[in-house]
């Protein structure tokens, strides 16, 4: 227990549970959305695609933050008008995105000379690592996605339940429609340097499916995951650090256990 | 008065050669019902988006005078099929607060709406219950409610009838008659139910492509005219069966 407290102490960790606590509520508010919306692929798919941004930063020597932010706001926002001109399902054109950006990321990792020790960090995450920097932007971006949310979060649920009718109602569904995504992509974005790229669907769509499993309103969906998504990188963090595992890995496996659990409970009850 | 005129409307979609509908044109008289018939693959959805603005199209759809012509205004609508998803925790009135999202009204007003559209279709107690817990007639009850929250002018049922029991289905066109003539609605209903569609519209429009014949039911509904909209072969169940 002393161990724990003293563990608890120290800036690294204090950091890192500040920057946990802060993404994964923002993950489990999106991650309603996205749930509701079946569109679990979507994040998963633009996360791993967020990886080709971050091997062109690393290649040309800049932070490869912000390149990974161009890509994926650009996929976010041109999303929706490929899926109308093309005709082909969302399902479809993440499907092409996937490997097409996994597979230039793969290459332009293989130009680049001698270990890459970020690669690992990008696709697993490493909380621990988290800067003072890193937290201030991440907060900011965090309220950004906050505040946007509670300004437009309710036509934005009207366009996820159903978009004919928010037409037939005066809203505008495109615009939506890029809003959810720009939502997603900001929220893969701040996740990457918690779970990874490879895990972010643990703070995304797992505690949100978990709670729908119990939920009775939509209202109560969109209060209990974000606190459901808390604990969970809050005890990842805290058990990985006693553990001495990968934070990331340890969130996601945790994560999938309280699914577990609450699926469990769920068939007991019935 | 005519609540809405539709002039010359044709809608063909993208990558398609020949026109879903083509050169429909109808005038809807203030608080009547009018009913859409028509085979599979007529028109009669087309239409129905067409008016509500949902997809583009040429020609004219103009409501009475003075009125805004964006559909926001004026109608409420009840989809051909609503698949709920058995997954989403979704309460009754939080799916009919989601038709109110662009409204200016405080939230108790809001709340009085969603009350007094379940009153209407006699679903006062479904506040609480959750979509995916209702039956077929619950969940259509629901809908039309959703459709009448905003106070439209224009309620567009697409195929109301569709998942309510036979027993239901009259049930449910006394609701509307009822609400057309208290509520001053004016109704647009697509169906194939002909022994509904001769007791309650007050006109019909016979639709495969293009408008066959129109008129009141017993003008438009003769056999000469069904022949020819549905091509003889391809006669509706219910009229031989009803």
């Amino acid at each position: 227990m002393t161990e724990l407290v003293q563990l608890l102490s120290y800036p690294f960790m204090a950091r890192a549970l500040a920057a946990g606590l802060v993404v994964s509520v923002l993950a489990g508010l999106v991650g309603v959305f996205a749930v509701l919306r079946k569109g679990a692929f979507f994040g998963d798919a633009i996360a791993h695609s967020s990886l080709a941004g971050i091997a062109f930063g690393l290649l040309i020597g800049l932070p490869p933050f912000w390149p990974a932010a161009l890509y994926t706001l650009f996929l976010a926002i041109a999303l929706p008008s490929l899926k109308k001109n093309s005709r082909l399902p969302l399902d479809t054109l993440l499907g092409i995105l996937l490997p097409l950006s996994m597979g230039t990321s793969v290459l332009i990792f293989s130009m680049l000379p001698g270990y890459q020790p970020d690669l690992i960090s990008f696709l697993f995450g490493n909380i621990l690592a988290v800067t003072t920097g890193d937290l201030i932007w991440l907060g900011a971006l965090t309220v950004l996605a906050l505040l946007l949310l509670l300004y437009l979060g309710p036509k934005l649920m009207a366009v996820t339940i159903d978009q004919d009718y928010s037409q037939i109602t005066g809203v505008r569904v495109n615009r939506y429609e890029i809003l959810y995504h720009a939502l997603t992509a900001l929220t893969i974005l701040a996740g990457i340097q918690l779970v990874g790229v490879v895990l972010m669907n643990a703070l995304l769509v797992i505690p949100a499916s978990n709670v729908s499993l119990f939920a009775k309103s939509i209202k109560s969906m969109l209060i209990y995951t974000p606190v459901v998504a808390a604990l969970t990188a809050l005890a990842g963090i805290i058990v990985s650090a006693i553990l001495d595992t990968p934070s990331g890995a340890t969130i996601a496996v945790l994560s999938g256990l309280f699914f577990l659990g609450g699926l469990m409970i769920k068939k007991l009850r019935n | 008065m005519n609540e809405l005129g539709v002039r010359n409307l044709s809608v063909r979609y993208e990558g398609q050669e020949t026109y879903a509908i083509e050169g429909v044109t109808f005038d809807l008289p203030t608080n009547t019902i009018t009913v859409v018939i028509g085979p599979n693959g007529s028109g009669k959805s087309t239409l129905f988006k067409a008016i509500l603005g949902l997809i583009p199209y040429q020609g004219k759809i103009s409501y009475s005078d003075g009125k805004n012509s964006d559909p926001h205004f004026h109608a409420g609508y009840l989809p051909q099929r609503f698949v709920v998803d058995q997954s989403i925790p979704l309460r009754v009135d939080e799916f009919l607060n989601l038709t109110l999202v662009t409204c200016k009204h405080l939230k108790a007003e809001k709340l009085n709406m969603i009350t007094e559209a379940l009153t209407q279709v006699g679903a006062e107690n479904f506040h609480n219950k959750l979509l995916r817990d209702l039956s077929g007639g619950q969940l259509q009850r629901v809908l039309l409610a959703r459709a009448l929250v905003h106070s439209p002018e224009l309620l567009v049922l697409d195929e109301p009838e569709a998942g309510v029991d036979p027993g239901g289905e009259k049930i449910f066109y006394d609701l509307v008659k009822k609400l057309v003539a208290k509520k001053k609605i004016t109704a647009l209903i697509a169906s194939h139910e002909m022994t509904l569609v001769r007791s309650y519209a007050d006109q019909v429009i016979c639709l495969n492509q293009k408008v066959i014949c129109a008129g009141p039911p017993e003008k438009a509904l003769k056999q000469v005219s069904l022949n020819k909209l549905y091509q003889e072969d391809l006669w509706p169940h219910s009229l031989h069966t009803k």
